[in-house]
């Protein structure tokens, strides 16, 4: 038995990699979140405006990266990330004024909005690839670890290393961050309060004078901002294709009904929900197992659960079981 | 009810994709504001001869006339089905007003959206759904007083003094206080944006008699600042008691105006409404 070394093993291939992906995670939910509880939909694009935003931070990275731009230790796409930020705001009001207002005009049911975003997902889809080409696009730069594994076998003369990327780091930072800054928006401005007020009751809402087409504007300017965050520094720590970004739709969603639909703090658990029930159950105990136990009940498998291609199903699975025994999500949401 | 089919939601009640908790339900008459203009004379406040109805629907009210003067507390009672909410509404300008004319403060308003009603100075309490449930008694107050930009402590001071429980109760969320502390925090609401005109729509719906009269009280309390208040309700005995003026309404015609006393006096409108 070697707890110390078990721990180790634990901390660099789950822990680590669990609190980056739930960082990833509860960013992508909270701009789900935001949409479905204020403006009143499930938003299906919301996958592809984070390719989107990354997208747009990763080509001003590489004409940084050419103009000889760099931040140092710290990925240039941090550099670019504003102005990505500023790109996806763009497009979203562009949607949101060619697209999304008529239906507003027309008081449309959310579900008619549910489906407008389905469209909206597509050609989204479709422009990124369009623009950028459906392959892989590795843009990460600067130091890449902040500690890497023979450092710290070094440095604690333990048989197991503890790895930390740089962008791994990041993420978790850069999430704490946010969350922050937007709870702080949501509940202590005038802006973010008319927001919350337009959310609990728009027609009570109007009759106060807020303009619910500038709760709109805000809502998808927020969400811009963080669904181009989540996109860029998930593109960071793994990589940049567009369909994957498609695809993570799936675990986001999850994340965000786990939590409770329309809570933010829901959809921040839910991501950490989310992201370490899929790292555990898809990781292979053996090695952590081998060191925790005793020599007698050393495990001769890989103890994993299941094969990685199945980690959406472990999404689904939670989602599922949170729906039959607790539907408004973990935390109160607004769902039924 | 709608034949807008973008308002069809397919029979769909799939709460995890569509959020219809406070939704929107406002049918405004004009989402664009129209022009204004002067008028001469008249009372504070009056929906004169008003003919119309929902949308494209057909005429609810048939020129049905409110007003209300400084200082005075308009109330409008009626049976079931009269009308007297739907003339509180085309009055706030979510009705289609076919004929007729809405004038404040000598401003024809009538093409004015209900948004750009409330900045002409109207404070208007809903009969239902009147708070910010998810919201502290402060930040529901805070809400209602988003047009001001101005200093608006003094007002909020104002309020908790009109109503002292919501002090105590500030912090707390609105959807976890009293059928009537939640109309408190309703008339609160309206009353920081420092409206001219105060229109209230049954504010005593709901609540037990005692809470009713403490209710009454307040407004009369309020009226009594100068602030005229138009008022729908249902209980047509209390509030023709505090009534300077009345209106029976009846299938959405003016049946029978007159003071409160008058009304309360007229053997008709007790032989019909108020049960002899």
């Amino acid at each position: 038995m070697d707890l110390l070394n078990a721990l180790v093993a634990l901390t660099n291939y789950v822990i680590v990699p669990g609190l980056s992906y739930g960082s990833q995670l509860a960013l992508g939910a909270l701009g789900v979140t935001l949409i479905y509880g204020i403006l009143r939909f499930s938003n299906f694009a919301h996958g592809d405006t984070m390719a989107f935003g990354a997208m747009v931070t990763i080509l001003l990275t590489w004409l940084f990266q050419s103009a000889g731009l760099s931040a140092g230790p710290l990925p240039t796409a941090l550099l670019a990330l504003p102005f990505g930020i500023l790109g996806t705001i763009a497009l979203m009001l562009l949607t949101d004024r060619t697209v999304y207002r008529f239906y507003r005009q027309q008081k449309a049911k959310p579900v008619i909005f549910v489906m407008v975003s389905l469209g909206v997902m597509f050609i989204m889809n479709g422009l990124v690839r369009f623009i950028i080409g459906p392959g892989d696009q590795r843009f990460t730069d600067g130091e890449r670890f902040v500690i890497s594994a023979r450092t710290f076998k070094k440095l604690t003369g333990l048989d197991e290393g503890l790895a930390i990327k740089t962008t791994e780091a990041l993420t978790v930072v850069t999430a704490v961050i946010v969350v922050a800054v937007l709870f702080w928006f949501l509940n202590k401005t005038r802006t973010g309060k008319s927001m919350r007020a337009y959310s609990d009751n728009e027609d009570l809402a109007l009759l106060s004078g807020i303009n619910p087409e500038r709760v709109v504007m805000y809502t998808w300017m927020i969400v811009a901002a963080l669904a181009t965050i989540a996109g860029v520094l998930y593109g960071l720590d793994k990589s940049f294709k567009p369909f994957t970004y498609f695809q993570l739709l799936l675990p986001i969603f999850a994340s965000a009904i786990v939590g409770g639909l329309g809570n933010p703090i829901g959809a921040i658990a839910g991501g950490f929900i989310i992201a370490f029930s899929e790292v555990t159950i898809t990781y292979a105990w053996k090695k952590v197992l081998t060191y925790g136990l005793p020599e007698s009940l050393a495990p001769d498998g890989l103890v994993q659960l299941l094969s990685t291609d199945y980690k959406f199903a472990v999404s689904f699975a939670i989602l599922i079981v949170v729906l039959l025994f607790k539907p408004t999500g973990l935390f109160k949401g607004k769902a039924v | 009810m709608s034949d807008n089919p973008y308002q069809d939601d397919h029979g769909n009640k799939d709460a995890s994709i569509t959020n219809t908790k406070g939704i929107g339900t406002m049918q405004p008459a004009h989402l664009k504001s129209g022009p204004t203009h002067k008028v001469d004379g008249g009372p504070f406040l009056i929906g004169d001869t008003m003919t119309g109805g929902y949308g494209k629907g057909p005429d609810i009210l048939h020129d049905c006339t409110i007003a209300v003067d400084k200082g005075e507390i308009a109330v409008i009672v009626g049976p079931n089905g009269a009308g007297k909410s739907t003339a509180m509404k085309a009055v706030f300008g979510m009705l289609n007003v076919r004929s007729g004319a809405v004038r404040l403060d000598g401003e024809d308003i009538t093409q004015l959206t209900p948004q750009d009603r409330v900045v002409k100075g109207m404070g208007f309490v809903p009969q239902t759904s009147n708070i910010f449930t998810s919201m502290t008694v402060e930040e529901n107050l805070e809400m209602g007083a988003f047009i001001r930009t101005d200093d608006f402590r003094d007002t909020m001071e104002q309020v908790y003094d009109l109503f002292p429980i919501l002090r105590d109760k500030r912090n707390q969320p609105a959807g976890e206080l009293s059928g009537g502390q939640r109309q408190q925090v309703a008339v609160g609401r309206a009353l920081m944006t420092k409206p001219k005109v105060l229109m209230l729509d049954e504010p005593t719906a709901g609540v037990s008699p005692i809470v009713m009269d403490e209710l009454f009280d307040r407004i009369i309390e309020v009226a009594r600042t100068g602030l005229p208040i138009l008022m729908v309700e249902q209980n047509a005995k209390q509030a023709l008691e505090i009534a300077d003026k009345g209106y029976v309404l009846v299938q959405g015609r003016n049946a029978y105006t007159g003071t409160g006393k008058e009304l309360l006096a007229d053997p008709e409108v007790r032989k019909s409404f108020l049960g002899g």
